[in-house]
């Protein structure tokens, strides 16, 4: 039943953002059109971008709900919210060929990928921390 | 002091006082008035009580219902929450879409593994602060 909650909240969260992926891949075929000579895109390729960056976002704004499951510890959480998007944005990459399927550049997209990720993360929970510490000190 | 009651069912209702000064009958008839403002009829356990605002830890909308939260119970209300945070005083503050905290009741707050702020009652609920409240709450808190 509790699952079934967050499950629904999954979606909720997908659909409300998932549009917001196609946004972010229709500004970037702008610039490149602007920026590079020739660029140009087939039908096939336009309807891969569309797709998958809707499928990315609507999955990365889903997975955030992995991190509101209570009884969840914080190693699955982050494990569970890391390979999700992990997932997500290989499959995304790899689909719309923006880098082969090559294992030596998996490797390193994998590697920037866990830097990225783990950076951003303790960004925000050094800043929310301090926060929290802050709001703490004027309740007691 | 004169007393008048105009009784009248089409008028709003108002409490007037003419006062040469803050006296203590002003501030308890205020005192009065604010109380009675601020109580809600709420619904639990097979019957129907009036409760202070003062005693919910916080109301809460969930699947198109609205709770309130006391110490030990969850009593359920007839009003919108945004009808209950237009009658709330200064003591509360709303967390997010769905929560209005007593800022009396509010044992702790905390990090979440997803970076948000998590705000405990002391009745153990918990629930996130959204970002689009955070800087209100952190104002409230004088940060």
């Amino acid at each position: 039943m509790i699952m079934k909650k967050y499950f629904k909240e999954f979606l909720l969260r997908g659909m409300m953002f998932s549009g917001l992926g196609p946004i972010v891949l229709a500004v970037i075929y702008l610039v490149l059109s602007q920026t590079v000579q020739d660029f140009s895109l087939s039908g096939g390729e336009a309807f891969t971008g569309i797709l998958s960056t809707y499928l990315l976002a609507f999955v990365h704004a889903g997975a955030s709900v992995f991190n509101q499951i209570e009884h969840w510890s914080v190693p699955k959480s982050l494990l569970c919210h890391f390979t999700v998007l992990y997932a997500a944005y290989a499959l995304c990459y790899v689909s719309n060929s923006w880098i082969p399927f090559v294992p030596g550049v998996l490797v390193v997209f994998t590697a920037i990928f866990v830097a990225v990720y783990f950076a951003v993360w303790i960004t925000v929970y050094l800043c929310v921390r301090r926060t929290s510490r802050r709001l703490n000190g004027k309740l007691s | 002091m004169e007393l008048k009651i105009v009784i009248d069912k089409n008028r709003a209702e108002e409490v007037l006082v003419f006062a040469h000064e803050r006296s203590e009958l002003v501030k308890s008839i205020e005192s009065l008035v604010e109380r009675c403002e601020k109580n809600f009829v709420a619904y639990g356990d097979g019957c129907v009580r009036k409760i202070s605002a003062d005693e919910v830890y916080c109301f809460v909308s969930c699947g198109g219902k609205v709770y309130a939260l006391t110490e030990n119970e969850k009593l359920l209300l007839k009003e919108r929450l945004y009808q209950i945070e237009e009658k709330l005083g200064n003591n509360f503050v709303k967390i997010n879409q769905s929560c209005i905290g007593n800022i009396n009741s509010i044992k702790s707050f905390d990090v979440s593994v997803s970076g948000t702020l998590k705000v405990i009652f002391k009745n153990g609920y918990t629930d996130y602060v959204s970002r689009r409240q955070i800087k209100n709450v952190k104002e409230r808190f004088g940060i």
